[in-house]
């Protein structure tokens, strides 16, 4: 069962001081897919890949990647198995240049000499400003700069929150466009409010709600299932309607 | 009465045992009430009422307030420096020149005596404004350093030779003229009683000002600065005002050192200063008042004993401790039996039920 | 734009302020005193600089405010004097160390197969107790009756005697094979905490396969070292006082910044590294060891100064004029555009620019440095990125208590070694960071040139105006004071 499974989230319980934010959240992703999780602001989607990585390790529940149990131990730990991690809010270093942000994420020595090719092919962007400090780089500079990072050692995972948010139309597109090329290498966990966006790139979904795990299915199914998408999705279903308008 | 009878048993107990300590030790001892054994017992504890004082005063800007300062030694010493100043160089000419008498009793002493603490207590509140329009502004590991800062350099101030004629730079003032009514070396049991007397009154101010409406504002914020200010309370002022506060009640402590030791030197605005009123808050628990006063116990009885067993450098003991019980005790002697009263409680009962169901065990 | 054009016009004012108030006191004080007070300052500086260097990373990195930082500079000190002028006491000590040290190593060993262990919930908790416990009695009896004391007094023989080999008058020491045991046993210990720090039976642990080598290969250098120092810890003092002094001197410093490290370590993983989710007792933390550390000195050492000797490459009388002159000769002073100079003092100024040119390329340069720059800002981002930041943290802790050691010895040859040695410089370093902006070791080093100068004009003007010289220290406050008050950051701060 597990086999099948890259990652496996079994009914995890996470608190973050005393407030009990993830309550029996369940999730899979199975090798070589993109499944999204969907819900509200403040649903726990976050907080659930930062729970995988072992930022906010959870208290009770497992977490099997690759076969292996990873819950309780330390970040580092769990991101050298081969997960990447791409945080919300375009977490790049602002103090290093675009170059040693890049470096930075190497693993093993050389590890962005292998990939460089295909990280600037990526974003072109990256190589012409690869000088420039993070804190000189605009909004959509910054998110891909904080993608292409990830992708720098070989992962086997990627754990990308919100790589939409405060992009412009035409950034969202170039970003999907990344997110799809990465799909044929690796396996991706996809936090997104962008249902547009999210319903065209993922294949599986699980809503999160209230910090609990209520529903999981096919993309293609949910797209046909208002009423659902009503439900738990309420007001993030117009955002994408604004930008498809835009486009 | 019977209201703080019923809020702080353990406090009116220590009260009324302090109260009859003297007698009761020289009813038990055949001791002369005014020398020997007794009179040095009495001197330990006016040095513990008086550090429970400044200890008491320094939880109130750590444990209250929520704010490290590194500083509160400038009050302690400006306290005292300004009381041994006075009676010094100022109180004998007054003495001499003009008397002052109700009906027939000669209060000169007395009134030029509360004049002196009134300017202590002046000084500090100066101390607390200098210290405050300076250091406000910044929080945390900042406002640790800048109070550290600016009591080194008050320090450096009283160690400077400059001022020699004055202070006596690093040998500092000593045989000050205190009078003789309050003189600690020849009527030690009135001064005991005064320092009591100053002990219980800072103990039920402290009290009142904590549960007073600004007293939970202070404590407000230090929980949460962003939601005191939302709610309308500026927390500068209220951190300001905790400050001030702090430091008037370590003048006075100060200002009471002075007289028992019948000096003012350097080391009374040194770092060391502070951080035994540091040790003593931590020691017994920081956050409560009791703890303090508890905390300068300890201090005072350990400085007393220690010294007999491990010699000069017993402070390497107790400093020990005192990083044992930031580790181990965070929240002090008070702290943590209040937070794990319940459990020994606990823990005690099922001790009993074990003894009494040992036998049908055994069976 | 505005935003830039404000920021240079500001910076230009500055430099105008600072070219004005340096032709000022040129022509105030005339060419003589202006050099003289302008290196002494910069002596100055330097040891503010290596205090605060420590103090600034660790800040900005960690949150931590070390107040025992003063205290290390102080350590410093007394291990480079003493391995200068009698190295009984190390050598004495440094096999029991090294044989603990090589106990603890074992971690890595023990931990894959004590992880396995079956226990119930109640012996994962009770065990690691029971070993320490054990480890305290096990260490207890190693230590029994170890003369310590008698030890560290081996440097007042040194300090009374003046003859040429001050060991002649050592009382003999504890004959090898009853000294053997004692590493023996600390071996024990330290292997004892070794299997309480691995948790036994906790399979949560992970254990990563691959730095098992690194660790193996220093346990063996470790265990090599113990050995080797056991044997010779009698003739090493010797043959190190025997030794050139200048090359004696080096390798005190070398001792001296190498223990630095070793102490920052050892403190940040056994008292730090609990208390970093209540990040206020860091502070009563720090300050309770400067407490304990001041006080421990004193029992060693009793609370006298000590004076220690200059190297001979300081040491003989008469001036120089060229630095080759100098290093021919080993003057003890100099002459710098007529100006007679102190060539040890020099030394100091070099050492300060020394450093900062390493930590300058180590920050820019190495991969350790942007580990650094990256954790000021976001920790756990670096951690997430598969790099860990615990031990980057023990790291920089070990380096800040090392530089600010370095400091200690550097200052030794000129400053009275005391007790309370490292209090003046950890506030001047205090200040220093507030100076030039919490984490930013450029602003602490021009923060600390500037507080030098401040210092030594002060002196300047303090004697030419017939007041002592602790007025103008306690001045520098002021400065700490404008500063924050025009901007809080400090002047190479970042806004957060």
């Amino acid at each position: 069962m597990t086999n099948e499974f890259l990652l496996s989230v079994e009914s995890v319980d996470t608190f973050i001081g005393q407030f009990h934010i993830l309550e029996n959240v369940s999730v899979n992703v199975a090798k070589g897919s993109i499944t999204v999780l969907l819900g509200r602001n403040g649903a726990g989607k976050t907080t659930t890949l930062k729970t995988v990585i072992g930022l906010t390790p959870p208290r009770s529940g497992r977490v099997i990647f690759d076969g292996e149990e990873i819950q309780g131990k330390r970040a580092f730990n769990i991101a050298n198995l081969g997960i990447g991690y791409v945080p919300e809010n375009r977490a790049i270093f602002r103090a290093l240049t675009v170059l040693e942000n890049l470096k930075l994420a190497e693993r093993k020595k050389g590890d962005l000499d292998r990939h460089a090719d295909m990280i600037f092919e990526l974003f072109p962007d990256l190589e012409r400003l690869s000088k420039l400090k993070g804190n000189q780089l605009s909004g959509g500079q910054q998110q891909m700069l904080a993608v292409a990072r990830a992708l720098v050692p070989d992962n086997k995972l990627l754990l990308i929150d919100e790589p939409s948010e405060g992009l412009a139309p035409i950034l969202i597109q170039q970003m999907m466009e990344v997110i799809r090329k990465l799909k044929e290498k690796t396996t991706i966990l996809l936090v997104e409010q962008n249902f547009i966006m999210a319903s065209q790139l993922a294949e599986r979904y699980v809503i999160i709600d209230d910090g609990r795990s209520v529903h999981r299915g096919l993309m293609s199914d949910l797209v046909l299932n208002e009423e659902l998408i009503h439900q738990y999705l309420g007001a993030s279903i117009q955002a994408p309607t604004r930008t498809s308008e835009a486009e | 009465m019977k209201n703080i009878w019923k809020k702080d048993k353990g406090f009116v107990i220590f009260l009324l045992a302090a109260i009859a300590f003297p007698f009761v030790f020289s009813l038990l001892g055949q001791t002369s009430l005014t020398e020997g054994t007794n009179k040095f017992w009495q001197g330990q504890l006016i040095n513990f009422f008086i550090m429970a004082i400044f200890a008491m005063s320094y939880d109130l800007l750590i444990g209250y307030a929520g704010m490290l300062s590194f500083g509160h030694a400038a009050s302690f010493g400006g306290g005292a420096y300004t009381v041994a100043l006075l009676l010094t160089y100022v109180a004998p000419d007054i003495v001499k020149n003009y008397q002052i008498f109700i009906g027939s009793l000669n209060i000169t002493e007395i009134v030029v005596l509360l004049v002196c603490f009134l300017a202590a207590i002046l000084v500090s509140i100066l101390i607390g404004l200098l210290f405050s329009a300076s250091a406000m502004r910044v929080k945390g590991p900042y406002f640790a350093m800048l109070t550290l800062a600016l009591a080194t350099a008050l320090n450096l101030l009283t160690r400077a030779t400059d001022f020699v004629e004055w202070t006596g730079a690093d040998e500092g003032m000593h045989g000050v003229p205190v009078p003789y009514w309050i003189n600690p070396t020849q009527n030690r049991l009135t001064f005991y009683f005064i320092a009591l007397v100053f002990l219980v009154v800072t103990y039920i101010l402290m009290k009142r000002i904590v549960s007073s409406p600004t007293g939970r504002v202070i404590q407000a914020t230090r929980e949460n600065e962003d939601r005191s200010r939302m709610i309308g309370y500026n927390p500068v002022t209220y951190r300001t005002l905790a400050f001030v506060m702090a430091s008037v009640f370590a003048g006075i402590a100060g200002a009471l050192y002075s007289l028992w030791t019948v000096s003012a030197t350097p080391s009374m605005t040194s770092g060391v200063t502070t951080v035994n009123a540091l040790i003593m808050t931590i020691l017994g628990g920081m956050g409560t008042l009791i703890g303090p006063v508890l905390g300068a116990g300890i201090m005072q009885i350990f400085s007393q004993f220690f010294y007999t067993w491990f010699g000069a450098r017993w402070p390497l003991v107790f400093g020990i401790i005192f990083v044992l019980i930031v580790m181990f005790l965070p929240y002090g002697i008070v702290g943590t039996w209040r937070m794990h009263g319940f459990k020994l409680k606990e823990g005690w009962q099922r001790f009993w039920d074990l003894l009494k169901t040992k036998p049908t065990a055994e069976k | 734009m505005s935003h830039n054009n404000k920021k240079t016009l500001y910076t230009v004012i500055g430099v105008v302020a600072v070219a004005a108030i340096i032709f000022g006191l040129y022509s105030y004080a005339g060419q003589e005193s202006f050099i003289r007070t302008v290196l002494s300052g910069l002596t100055l500086g330097s040891l503010f600089f290596l205090v605060a260097a420590g103090l600034t990373l660790i800040f900005g990195l960690m949150d931590v405010l070390n107040f025992a930082h003063g205290s290390m500079f102080m350590l410093g000190a007394y291990i480079g004097w003493q391995f200068y002028t009698n190295p009984t006491f190390i050598f004495g000590v440094l096999p029991l160390l090294l044989a603990f040290a090589a106990g603890i190593l074992l971690v890595p060993l023990f931990k894959p197969k004590l992880v396995r262990l079956e226990l119930s919930d109640v012996w994962q908790k009770r065990l690691p107790k029971l070993m320490y416990l054990a480890a305290l009695i096990v260490g207890g009896i190693a230590l029994w009756k170890f003369d310590v004391i008698g030890l560290a007094d081996t440097a007042m023989v040194a300090a009374v005697t003046t003859s040429a080999n001050p060991l002649a008058e050592l009382s003999a020491q504890e004959p090898l094979l009853r000294f053997m045991w004692r590493p023996l046993l600390l071996m024990v210990s330290g292997a004892l905490v070794a299997v309480g720090v691995s948790r036994p039976g906790d399979r949560t642990e992970i254990t990563a396969p691959e730095p098992l080598k690194k660790r193996l290969i220093l346990l063996i250098v470790l265990v090599i070292l113990t050995i080797v120092f056991t044997l010779v810890r009698e003739n090493a003092s010797e043959a190190v006082l025997l030794m050139n002094g200048n090359l004696r001197f080096l390798l005190a410093i070398i001792t001296a910044t190498g223990f630095g490290f070793l102490l920052g370590a050892l403190i940040e993983i056994t008292m730090i590294r609990p208390l970093y989710v209540r990040s206020f007792f860091i502070v009563l933390m720090t300050l309770g060891l400067s407490y304990v550390l001041r006080e421990l000195v004193q029992v060693l050492w009793d609370p006298l100064a000590y004076q220690m000797v200059r190297p001979p490459l300081f040491a003989q009388p008469g001036r120089a004029n060229t630095i080759a002159e100098w290093l021919m000769n080993g003057s003890s002073t100099i002459s710098i555009v007529g100006v007679t100079f102190p060539t040890y003092r020099l030394f100091v100024i070099a050492l300060g620019f020394v450093m900062f040119i390493f930590v300058t390329v180590l920050m820019t340069r190495s991969r350790l440095g942007m580990v650094i720059r990256a954790g000021v800002q976001d920790p756990q981002m670096v951690e997430a990125l598969g790099i860990n930041v615990k031990s980057v943290f023990t790291l920089v802790f070990a380096l800040g208590v090392a530089l600010a050691a370095l400091g200690g010895i550097g200052a030794a040859p000129f400053l009275p070694v005391q007790p309370g040695m490292g209090d003046q410089y950890q506030m001047q370093g205090f200040i220093t960071v507030v100076i030039g902006g919490m984490g930013s070791y450029v602003g602490a080093f021009v923060g600390a040139i500037i507080l030098g100068m401040a210092r030594a004009f002060g002196d300047y003007f303090a004697l030419k105006w017939q007041l002592s010289p602790t007025i103008a220290e306690a001045s520098t406050v002021i400065i700490m004071i404008v500063v924050l008050l025009l901007r809080p950051q400090g002047l190479f701060g970042k806004k957060d």
